[in-house]
C-alpha cells in the first residue's frame, strides 16, 4: 500500500483545474461582523459567540463525548477567538477558523485528561489503578465496550498524528460532509492542494493505523 | 495510487461519483492491486469517522457570553512579576538595573581587596625551602610533640 506513491508523480488533479475565484470573505457581512469585534465592539463579538456556539458544542461534544466538559471547552474556545481575533486575517471563513480552534482544543483536552490520568495512575499502587479502572466509566476505558466509543477513541488516536491542518480538513470532509469544492471555498485554498491535502492525511491514518499494530478492519462495529 | 483513483478519489470514498467516473474507476480497481489494497484502507479508516458525527444537537446553556468574557478578564488579569509587587513597569526596570550596577560596584570592590593582600611565598617556594639542606626543621618538631602533648592531657 502506497508503495506506488514514492515512484509517481503526486497528483496533478489536473483535468479539472479549479477555476474558482476566491471568496474575499474581508467583504461580506460576516467580515464585517469580525471587523467590527476586532475593532473592539463587544456587541459584535457577543453575536459571533450566539451565532457559532451551537456548532461549537455540536464539534465538541462530537469528540470529547463528556456532556459535563463541553461548555469548559467551548469557552476556552471562545476566549481563544476573543482573544486572538485581531490576528484573524480573512483568508478562511470565520467559522472555518473557529472549527480549527475548536478542534485543537479538544485534542488539548484529550492530551491533557490522559497526562492527568498518568500521574494520578503513577501514584497508586497496582492494586488501586485495578480499582479504579473498573469502576470508571466505559469511555476512558482503553478498550469501551460500546463499538461506536471503541471507533471514536481508535480514529481520534488516528487523528494525533497528523498535522493540525490535516485534522482540521479531515473532520470537514469526513464529519461535517463537504465536498472539495466547499473546503476550497472555506479555506481559500485551490481545490487541488486541498486535494493533495487530503491524500497525504488518509495516507498518514493508514499507516498509522499498521503501526497501531491494529488494522481498520479489526476495530468492532 | 494511479492518478485515474487518486483523481476520484474524494468523490469515491464520498460515493458521489458519476456513474461513468465511477466505472472508470471500478474497472481500474479490478485490474490493479496496490490501488485496491490502498482504497480499501482509506474506506476503511473514513467509516471510523462516522463515530464522529453526533445525532443529537447539544443547547448551549444560557449566558455562554457573559462567562466567556468573565474568562478573558481573568486571562488578562494574570499577575506579572512587577505586578505582584505593585510596581510599575517602568519602576520595575529601574529596580532592576540599579540592582544589577549595586552588584557591580560590590563585586568590583572585592576584587580590589583581594589582589590588595601581600602575595606569601607560592607552595612551590615553601616546598624547594623544606627540601633544602640548610632547612632546620626543629623547631617545627618541636610544634609537633607539644601539640600531641596537649592532646595526651
Amino acid at each position: 500500500m502506497g508503495t506506488l506513491v514514492g515512484t509517481l508523480t503526486l497528483p496533478t488533479f489536473g483535468s479539472k483545474v479549479a477555476s474558482k475565484t476566491r471568496v474575499d470573505y474581508q467583504n461580506t457581512p460576516e467580515g464585517a461582523l469580525v471587523q467590527r469585534a476586532q475593532a473592539g465592539e463587544e456587541a459584535a463579538f457577543r453575536e459571533i459567540v450566539e451565532r457559532y456556539q451551537s456548532k461549537v458544542f455540536s464539534i465538541i461534544h462530537g469528540i470529547v463525548r463528556q456532556r459535563n466538559d463541553v461548555e469548559d471547552i467551548a469557552q476556552q474556545v471562545f476566549a481563544k477567538v476573543y482573544l486572538s481575533l485581531k490576528s484573524f486575517d480573512f483568508r478562511s471563513s470565520l467559522i472555518t477558523w473557529i472549527y480549527k480552534i475548536t478542534v485543537n482544543e479538544c485534542f488539548d483536552y484529550l492530551r491533557k485528561r490522559k497526562v492527568r490520568k498518568l500521574v494520578y495512575e503513577s501514584d497508586l499502587s497496582e492494586d488501586e489503578v485495578r480499582r479504579v479502572e473498573n469502576s470508571e466509566p466505559a469511555v476512558d476505558r482503553q478498550i469501551p465496550a460500546d463499538s461506536s466509543l471503541a471507533q471514536r477513541d481508535y480514529v481520534l488516536k488516528l487523528l494525533t498524528r497528523v498535522s493540525e491542518e490535516e485534522r482540521m480538513l479531515l473532520m470537514l470532509k469526513e464529519v461535517e460532509g463537504f465536498s472539495v469544492e466547499e473546503l476550497a471555498e472555506k479555506t481559500g485554498m485551490n481545490e487541488n492542494t486541498i486535494k493533495v491535502k487530503l491524500f497525504r492525511a488518509r495516507q498518514k491514518l493508514v499507516k498509522a493505523a499498521q503501526r497501531l499494530d491494529r488494522t481498520p478492519g479489526l476495530v468492532p462495529g | 495510487m494511479h492518478a485515474v483513483v487518486m483523481d476520484r478519489l474524494e468523490e469515491f470514498l464520498a460515493d458521489a461519483l458519476n456513474p461513468a467516473a465511477q466505472r472508470e474507476v471500478e474497472a481500474h480497481l479490478t485490474s490493479c492491486d496496490a490501488c485496491r489494497e490502498e482504497i480499501r484502507s482509506m474506506q476503511e479508516v473514513s467509516q471510523l469517522f462516522l463515530s464522529l458525527r453526533t445525532e443529537e444537537p447539544l443547547v448551549p446553556a444560557l449566558g455562554l457570553y457573559a462567562r466567556v468574557i468573565e474568562q478573558v478578564s481573568e486571562r488578562k488579569a494574570v499577575p506579572s512579576v512587577a505586578n505582584v509587587f505593585g510596581l510599575g513597569f517602568a519602576f520595575g526596570r529601574q529596580l532592576i538595573f540599579a540592582s544589577l550596577l549595586t552588584l557591580a560596584v560590590l563585586g568590583s570592590y572585592l576584587v580590589v581587596r583581594e589582589s590588595g593582600y601581600t602575595a606569601g611565598p607560592s607552595p612551590e617556594a615553601v616546598m624547594a625551602q623544606q627540601e633544602s639542606p640548610s632547612f632546620d626543621s626543629a623547631p617545627a618538631q618541636d610544634n609537633m610533640l607539644v601539640t600531641m602533648t596537649a592532646y595526651e592531657h
